[in-house]
């Protein structure tokens, strides 16, 4: 083994040699410089090797001679190996990725570049105290002289700005360390360990405050950090990249070492500081348009986060590493790739990283680093998320998780913002060839994001998600992505119904549905994906196969863990479908902002009911103690309700379905809202009826359905684009369902069920035929289409039969959801919701209306005469759908019936009887086959009847409508069928105003105006935040001694 | 002695300050901070300082026996000397910058240089 003493050595050796050399000599300089880091990187490599894999012990290293105090050691140990091993590595990648800088500088700044990765590395390692700000004073040096590396003009003033701060802060370390030598007789940390400096009080006290301020400066807390948001901005973006994943991380841990004398009074001072850091900058990325500046603000409010779990170690425990370095791993290797990634970006304003569009493997890349930082599956963030919010929450700092989880949703709002400008915004003119160097190193530690994932999950106690089958299938799409879209889309239907024929021999009934619809049913919308295989349809396939996974893995989810990461990525692989969309850009932010809020509200609520255990089965949720289980109940319905589009939070549903591809429509409207409705029945089977404050949750579910679907149905009935009109008919679809499962009864289930069936086969059936009918004819505006059935009849038998069945007419399956339905309401007492849902009822039948009269029916517009049948892979399904509606409408006995019984082991009473072809309640009969042969005798005769009587029938020409004195600036408006219950919405239109978008509108302006305004807090002058950093200093002082000395 | 040294420490430390944050001009604000480095190494000393001692080296005079008991203790010493030097060296470093800012801004006036903000 090589000591690390010599990756110091190696570091300052290399820089002595180089400067010696001539300045023509660049090539040779540069040549030292990467062999020097890759041995730095090597040495650190080994000793992480012998830890992970050789469980080696941790060593400590002996200078000149002598045991400490009275010369300086170091120790290297798992923390530091891996520390280390960031630092060197991003030193090595950043120096392959700024050659050209370098060799433009010469050996010089070469030789200030190893020193500030040899002071990073120092500063990990050592034991002394003094010794850590010599390592400082050597970064703030080596700081100063790389920032001019950059081509940006303003650098110049960033770094000496920074050089202020430095001053101001090395004065304070300076007198700090003095002190508290004189107080405790060492400089060596162990030994200070030892006599806490702090428990003597008084000045030794005021002397370790002034030691441990330093530090916390040094990483940059909000507000006080204006000096290293301008150099972030300035910077080389491959030095930000040290400064923001190497500096910060050393940093933290010359934190951690310290913290550790002041002893426990520190620790809360520290947790706040961050907490603050965090929230604060998150807030104020918010409004920043230029990408290193929202880097800096992203990069302050991650360490921040570090911060507050080196703050919380004491509750942490054991576990106190795992979090706090999944947290730094994850932001050290995004933000580093990202920093990189920048640089190959011409212009600074967010939109401008559309260029990355040239090149996929850089969508991926940006992707992989948003998804680490936000702490998504399956990256260490996540693992760390998870316990971070357990282990608060068992100790009870319910502030601390708000906290942190409003500051990680302001996080994922922005960079989710950033990612999907990206992908939306138009490709900027000015192009840089990216050198080949750059582009590698970005593609390495893209992949090196998903190394460490890997090796995370094989380190956590959870199991390694990255080893779960459908996300190993949905991941290797991925690879797959060279090949034709018709292959992959061939390996996607296969491998669903591969997965199906695996899995059903061990599902329950009720898994059975759901494993149906999210398996058979998803390979069934796939056919209609054909219709867009063309080419390779990049992208398309890993993120369907995301969802799939997700939802794949949520069903036989067995234990909390596994549910929460389920679902989350369901959530991510979604995003990435709707997003695909034209115009989709705004509502799949406004989808993913949503989910992740529920998403969180999901871990909250998880971690409630958890208490002191990390994970547990997901029954355990019936042994939830009654003193949790209301609140429980509260996050976990919340978050499942904002996945169902529940009233309230359903404003980014219209937008995310209506724009979404064709095919995408019915996935995340038929497939994906199916997930929440999961999540509810998991909810109320396991922990029943509550009460909060006396008020009953499953009442309250009750009101919140139906006035889902109330206002779901009525805004439907108003729209004009077909694609609006079936997302918010998915309102109201999923407000039944809701409805039908806080009625907790047993018909009340099944109805939610059927629902559950129904709403899957109808809605992707209508998505499918308007996504034709829009394809042919160009517009999704329902008054420009007109006429339609004799040239698109295979379409409008699909629309007919589905809104036949949607309506809840007899004869088709949709008629058993109402009978079991109005059974259901006959078992409960909640009269009140039940009119509005009753109310809601015949508002359906005027927007299903509309789309056979205004799509098929009427005259057919002038440029759509030659407008042909939708293709004939759209047509596949729509008409594998229509059959089954029938099917499912004279056997529903097929799936209902084991249902019925699994939902009879939760409740007993009052299930149907079903007996031979008859289906028996309480209250009457429904014999499906006999409904299906009086209608259909009827429909036979009327239809003879009416073509009979058509040869009677004139054919009318187009004429203008126009009234004489009418001046139409908008033509539509004399449309007969543009605004077509203009009566109705004269009457209930206050109902459909858009009451809940304005509500959080205002919420989304007044975080804008905040940050707007706060941000005006970092004026640009040095001197001013010098003394910025001077009262933060002081504020920290009232606060950590309330005054004392 | 001890006390008035670390008083006056004290004072150039916040002179120094004093002069850094309310001087606009860069070349004041880096003699300022210069006074205010001066400051903190006159607080190391004093702190370091055992009247009574004599210097930390054995030879005859102290025989190694008594050392603990006699000599001073010379941490405080290497301290002051290693602050001494990274003084330097940031000196230095600021007044390059101040030099590559005259030269290409044509202003040492630090609140010129506020393009980067918010």
């Amino acid at each position: 083994m090589v000591s690390p003493l010599h990756i110091l050595a190696v570091g300052l050796g290399a820089a002595f040699f180089l400067g010696l050399l001539n300045h023509g000599a660049r090539v040779l300089a540069y040549v030292v410089t990467v062999v020097a880091l890759l041995a730095m990187t090597a040495i650190g490599g080994q000793w992480l090797w012998a830890f992970v894999v050789a469980g080696a012990a941790p060593v400590t290293i002996m200078t000149a001679g002598a045991p400490p105090p009275f010369a300086i050691n170091l120790r290297m140990g798992l923390p530091e190996a891996v520390l280390v091993e960031i630092v060197t590595l991003v030193g090595l990648l950043s120096a392959v990725y700024m050659r050209e800088a370098l060799m433009r500088l010469g050996h010089r700044a070469m030789a200030v570049f190893l020193v500030v990765v040899m002071a990073l590395s120092g500063l990990i390692l050592t034991r002394d105290v003094f010794n850590l700000f010599v390592f400082f004073e050597l970064i703030a040096i080596a700081t100063g002289g790389l920032v001019l590396l950059s081509d940006d003009p303003r650098a110049l003033g960033a770094g000496f700005k920074y050089l202020v701060v430095s001053q101001v802060v090395s004065m304070l370390m300076l007198i700090g360390i003095v002190f508290v030598y004189h107080a405790s007789g060492s400089l060596n940390l162990d030994d200070m360990t030892g006599t806490p400096v702090a428990a003597a009080g008084g000045a030794a006290a005021l002397a370790f405050f002034l030691l441990f301020v330093a530090l916390v400066i040094e990483l940059k807390p909000f507000p006080a950090n204006g000096w290293a948001l301008d150099v972030y901005q300035a910077a080389h973006p491959g030095f930000s990249a040290i400064f923001s994943a190497g500096s910060s991380t050393a940093a933290l841990w010359a934190l951690d070492k310290v913290i550790g004398i002041g002893g426990t009074p520190w620790l809360p001072i520290a947790a706040a500081v961050g907490l603050v850091t965090f929230v604060g900058s998150n807030l104020v990325a918010l409004s920043q348009t230029d990408d290193r500046r929202l880097l800096g603000y992203s990069s302050v409010a991650q360490i921040g986060l570090v911060l507050t779990v080196i703050g919380l170690r004491d509750l942490l425990g054991d576990r106190y590493l795992m979090i706090g370095g999944g947290i730094l791993i994850a932001h050290a290797v995004a933000k580093a790739g990202l920093f990189w990634i920048s640089g190959l970006v011409a212009s600074r304003e967010l939109s401008a990283w559309a260029a990355l569009r040239r090149d996929p493997f850089m969508i991926f890349a940006f992707a992989t680093f948003v998804a680490m930082l936000a702490g998504l599956p399956p990256f260490p963030g996540f693992y760390a998320k998870w316990e971070l919010v357990h282990a608060l929450v068992a100790d009870g700092r319910h502030a601390v998780v708000a906290a942190i989880l409003v500051g990680a949703l302001l996080e994922a709002g922005y960079l989710f913002r950033w990612f999907g400008r990206a992908l939306k915004a138009p490709l900027p003119d000015e192009t840089v060839q990216p050198p080949v160097g750059a582009v590698a190193v970005v593609a390495l530690t893209a992949l090196g994001g998903w190394a460490v994932a890997y090796g995370w999950g094989e380190a956590s106690r959870y199991g390694n998600l990255l080893t779960v089958v459908p996300l190993m299938f949905a991941l290797a799409f991925l690879v797959l992505e060279w090949l034709p879209a018709w292959i992959k889309n061939t390996v996607a239907i296969l491998g669903l119904v591969a997965g199906f024929v695996v899995a059903y021999p061990h599902f329950d009934p009720m898994q059975m549905i759901f494993g149906a619809i999210i398996l058979l049913g998803g390979a069934v919308i796939f056919i209609a994906s054909y219709t867009f295989a063309h080419g390779r349809r990049v992208g398309f396939y890993p993120s369907a196969m995301l969802m799939y996974a997700g939802l794949a893995m949520l069903i036989v989810a067995k234990d909390t863990f596994s549910f929460f990461a389920a679902w989350e990525v369901l959530t991510v692989g979604s995003y990435f479908l709707i997003l695909r969309g034209k115009e989709s850009e705004p509502h799949a932010l406004s989808y993913i902002v949503f989910s992740l809020g529920g998403a969180f509200a999901i871990l909250a609520g998880f971690a409630l009911a958890a208490q002191t255990t990390a994970t547990f089965p997901v029954e355990g949720l019936k042994q939830v103690a009654a003193t949790h289980a209301p609140w429980v109940f509260l996050l976990l319905a919340a978050g499942f309700m904002t996945k169902t589009a529940a009233l309230g939070v359903h404003i980014w549903l219209p937008g995310a379905h209506a724009e979404a591809e064709t095919d995408v429509s019915p996935m995340v409207s038929g497939v994906l809202l199916k997930a929440g409705l999961f999540g509810l029945f998991v909810l109320v089977m396991h922990l029943g009826r509550q009460s909060l404050f006396g008020v009953d949750l499953t009442h309250a579910m009750l009101w919140i359905g139906a006035g889902s679907a109330l206002i779901g149905n009525l805004m439907a009935a108003f729209q004009e684009d077909a694609k609006r009109l079936l997302a918010y008919s998915s309102i109201g679809q999923m407000g039944y369902a809701v409805f039908g499962i806080a009625l907790m009864n047993n018909l009340g289930w099944l109805m939610a069920m059927m629902f559950v069936i129904n709403h899957y086969i109808y809605k992707s059936s209508l998505f499918l035929s308007v996504g034709g009918v829009a394809k042919r004819t160009g517009t999704r505006e329902m008054y420009r289409m007109g006429g339609l059935i004799t040239l698109m009849p295979l379409s409008f038998v699909a629309v007919l039969v589905s809104i036949i069945a949607m309506s809840g007419v007899p004869p088709l399956s949709g008629f058993g959801g109402r009978w079991i339905f109005y059974n259901a309401i006959m078992d409960s007492d909640a009269r009140l919701p039940m009119a509005v849902i009753f109310l809601s009822g015949p508002i359906a039948f005027l927007y299903l209306f509309r789309l056979i009269h205004t799509i098929f029916l009427g005259q057919l517009k002038d440029e759509h005469r030659r407008v042909k049948e939708a293709p004939i892979w759209l047509i596949i399904p729509q008409m594998m759908y229509v059959a089954f509606l029938i099917g499912f409408a004279i056997f529903p006995g097929l799936a209902l019936r084991r249902v019925d019984d699994f939902i009879g082991r939760f409740m007993p009473e009052h299930g149907l009887n079903w007996t031979g072809q008859t289906i028996t309640s309480a209250y009457g009969y429904w014999n499906p086959v006999a409904i299906m042969i009086i209608v259909a005798v009827i429909f036979v005769v009327l239809f003879l009847w009416l073509v009979f009587l058509n040869h009677r029938a004139q054919m009318v020409k187009q004429f203008n409508i126009v009234f004489a004195a009418e001046r139409p600036y908008r033509p539509e408006t004399t449309h007969f069928a543009w605004n077509f219950f203009a009566p109705y919405k004269r009457a209930v239109g206050f109902l459909a105003e858009p009451w809940f978008e304005r509500f959080w509108q205002a919420q989304m302006d007044t975080l804008h105006g905040t940050a707007r305004f706060a941000r005006r807090f970092y004026t640009g002058n040095g001197q001013v935040y010098a003394v910025q950093v001077i009262a933060f200093v002081v504020v920290v002082y009232l606060a950590a001694l309330g005054g004392r000395p | 002695m001890i006390t008035v040294a670390l008083v006056t420490g004290f004072a150039l430390v916040l002179a120094g300050l004093y002069g850094a944050l309310t001087n606009r001009n860069i070349l004041r604000m880096i003699v300022s901070f210069t006074v205010a480095d001066a400051g903190v190494n006159l607080v190391l000393v004093a702190v370091g300082a055992m009247p009574g001692r004599t210097a930390p080296i054995l030879d005859a005079a102290v025989p190694v026996g008594d050392a603990a008991r006699r000599i001073i203790d010379p941490l405080p010493q290497a301290l002051v000397l290693t602050a001494i030097v990274i003084g330097l060296g940031v000196t230095a470093l600021m007044l390059a910058y101040a030099y590559r800012l005259h030269a290409t801004r044509g202003s040492l006036d630090i609140s010129k240089f506020t393009e980067l903000k918010w």
